[in-house]
């Protein structure tokens, strides 16, 4: 019994965590544009997210060992440092992005400037990092985050034609006023933004520090098959309510406070309440998940301890690094700089570092003295190969589809 | 001296001819006792056209996959030859970038098979 | 993956860069580089772990290398040499390199004890675990 609620704990945190800013940002402007017309790319990203996670979960288990470190050791030193300075910039930049959301999200709730919160969020982030159990941490975050349900059941409430939906997902074209390469560019970034980088590193770093073994990969598999599915679910609902209420009126977001405008309309102050309550909940779950990864990149191509599970004065360069990161990302959104730009950018940008964690843990996950007989099977290669191609598509198409439609104007 | 000495130094053979960039140091734990392992003892360099990739694994491991990878691997590393330590000039093996050169014509060396799976 | 004397290992691809791994299961470092020396028929062997920044630094190449290397010189006590973990601390190499000396022990990373001892230490709570 105790199991069997462990288990569900797990799935429940995969899925109240999957939604970060990124996927409230980008689904909620992409719903607001497209309608559903880019949902394959949320599909896509969340098939790929759950081979990626699953992936570096199951090295995790079996190797002992977690992301960076291996990728280190398989691109060697210079591309290894190189992987690292682009990962560590573009996880920080998410940071921000975080920690501008969770501002945002108490914002909506307090009518109190953003900017005003956002030193406030930046060291309650901090505290938690540095005082907080970490299984504690995982679940409150993830338990709390499980409020976005509010926008699946506003899109319930709002009746709307399923046929019709389901019709714009399966049949996908291009509204009219959109250019072909806007519309791919927001494809990227649904892509990106499903796709985050840290969330592997947090998951395989979280892996090793809680000594996964091989037995531990049936409930790893567990909570990415069926939480990070449901949680693109969440992500869906948040782009169909918009489609739903926004599309019609021509209501483009361009802040937080429009994406919880459908739920608002459908279903009243008090599922508003919970949508903003689901904001602040996964924003500040990002902001923990992103500050560690900071730290985890880092030690783990230097090879310094790392992690929560020792006592902070031994693994000092790694809480320095994760009390750094915090400082620029605070500083990085005092700036003025709109956070809802740092998402964009932050997102489009995950997208284009994507391979360079994608690849190393592709091969390793398949090396039998690393993994025994735990090595990809045929599906999870052929999955694999795609996504890899997928991925450095991607990759390489983001930049200039980016500088060519001003960042989707 | 460094194994990063060694490691991507160029390589000529006997006649001046380039076998590639040394990728990687074969071993075998049979050197001075120490501790508790013999000592990693250099048998044989891994020579390879080009030192991207090299660490995936592929040019060693049978069958390792994807598919996609490993012949996109094999195709850079076409030319993996495996040179025994006996063979190289060893007065140069210093810290210095001058080529390694060999004793003997690359066409005497053995075929590289590569595919040896250290256990 | 234990290897067992006898056994057939390729340097880069199973040592180097490998993190390397204290009895308590700290970690300690990574594989910068390793220290050759010849036996008496003129074969290398291994003889240490090197790391830091001055065993990095080489690895890297070109500017940055060396710039890296620079900065090891400058952090460095006078004469002290490039850090080196004797190869006879080695226990197993897998996944990860084990020694068989405790990381304070090991007298290697002087820039962790300076961070500890002027950064962190004057944080409250970093004597606990998150428990």
């Amino acid at each position: 019994m105790k199991q069997l609620l462990s288990v569900a704990l797990g799935v429940l945190t995969a899925i109240g965590g999957f939604v970060d800013i990124g996927d409230l940002v980008t689904s909620g402007l992409v719903g607001s544009r497209f309608g559903l017309s880019l949902a394959w790319a949320t599909l896509v990203g969340v098939v790929g997210i759950c081979l990626f996670a699953e992936m570096s979960g199951r090295v995790a288990a079996v190797s002992g060992r977690a992301t960076f470190d291996l990728v280190r050791e398989r691109l060697g030193p210079r591309a290894g440092l190189a992987n690292l300075a682009a990962s560590f910039l573009i996880t920080v930049l998410t940071f921000a992005a975080e920690v501008g959301g969770i501002a945002l999200a108490l914002e909506l709730a307090s009518s109190v400037n953003y900017l005003l919160w956002v030193p406030a969020a930046g060291l309650a982030v901090w505290l938690v990092i540095w005082r907080v159990r970490f299984s504690v941490l995982e679940n409150v975050f993830g338990l709390l985050g499980l409020a976005l349900v509010v926008f699946a059941v506003a899109l319930w409430k709002l009746s709307p034609s399923w046929s019709d939906l389901a019709h714009q997902v399966l049949a996908p074209h291009n509204p009219s006023g959109e250019g072909l390469p806007t519309y791919f560019y927001y494809a990227i970034a649904l892509f990106g933004a499903a796709m985050t980088p840290y969330e592997v590193f947090f998951f395989s770093s979280g892996g090793v520090e809680e000594h996964w073994t091989k037995r531990d990969i049936r409930t790893s598999r567990l909570n990415v098959f069926v939480g990070f599915p449901l949680g693109g679910l969440l992500s869906l609902s948040i782009a169909a309510t918009a489609a739903l209420v926004l599309l019609p009126r021509n209501i483009e977001v361009d802040a937080l406070a429009q994406v919880g405008l459908p739920v608002a309309v459908a279903a009243g102050k008090l599922a508003l309440a919970a949508a903003i309550l689901g904001f602040v909940a996964a924003t500040f779950g990002a902001a923990l998940e992103t500050g560690l990864s900071s730290g985890y990149a880092v030690a783990q191509y230097f090879g310094w301890q790392w992690g929560k599970l020792v006592r902070p004065r031994e693994a000092a360069r790694f809480h320095l690094v994760v009390l750094a990161s915090t400082i620029a990302a605070v500083a990085t959104i005092l700036t003025t700089i709109d956070p809802i730009k740092v998402t964009e950018y932050s997102v489009v940008f995950s997208a284009v570092a994507l391979p360079l964690t994608y690849l190393p843990i592709l091969v390793i996950s398949n090396d039998r003295d690393y993994m025994g007989d735990k090595v990809n099977g045929r599906v999870s290669n052929l999955l694999g190969s795609v996504f890899l191609v997928l991925v450095v598509v991607a990759a390489v198409a983001a930049i200039p589809l980016m500088l060519a439609t001003k960042a989707g104007q | 001296m460094r194994a990063s000495d060694l490691l991507g130094r160029e390589v000529l053979d006997r006649d001046g001819i380039r076998l590639g960039v040394v990728t990687d140091l074969r071993c075998v734990l049979d050197g001075p006792l120490r501790g508790g392992l013999c000592a990693p003892r250099v048998e044989a360099l891994l020579v390879s056209r080009h030192r991207t990739g090299s660490l995936l694994g592929y040019d060693r491991n049978e069958q390792q996959g994807p598919w996609l990878l490993r012949v996109l691997v094999r195709l850079l590393h076409r030319r993996l030859t495996v040179v025994p330590w006996t063979v190289v000039e060893t007065s140069q093996a210093g810290p210095l970038a001058r080529p390694l050169a060999l004793r003997v014509a690359a066409a005497d060396l053995p075929a590289a098979e590569g595919r040896h799976t250290p256990g | 993956m234990t290897v067992a004397a006898g056994r057939v290992i390729d340097l880069h691809l199973h040592l180097l860069d490998r993190q390397v791994v204290d009895p308590d299961g700290r970690m300690v470092c990574k594989v910068d580089d390793l220290e050759l020396e010849l036996d008496e028929r003129g074969r290398p062997y291994v003889t240490a772990i090197l790391l830091g920044p001055r065993a990095l630094g080489p690895r890297l190449g070109g500017r940055l290398g060396r710039w890296v290397a620079a900065i090891g010189e400058r952090l460095a006590e006078r004469d002290r040499p490039v850090s080196r973990i004797d190869f006879s601390l080695v226990t197993d190499i897998g996944s990860a390199i084990a020694v068989s000396r405790p990381r304070g022990r090991l007298d290697v990373i002087p820039l962790e004890d300076w961070v500890e001892e002027h950064v962190i230490a004057r944080i409250p709570g970093s004597r606990h675990e998150s428990e």
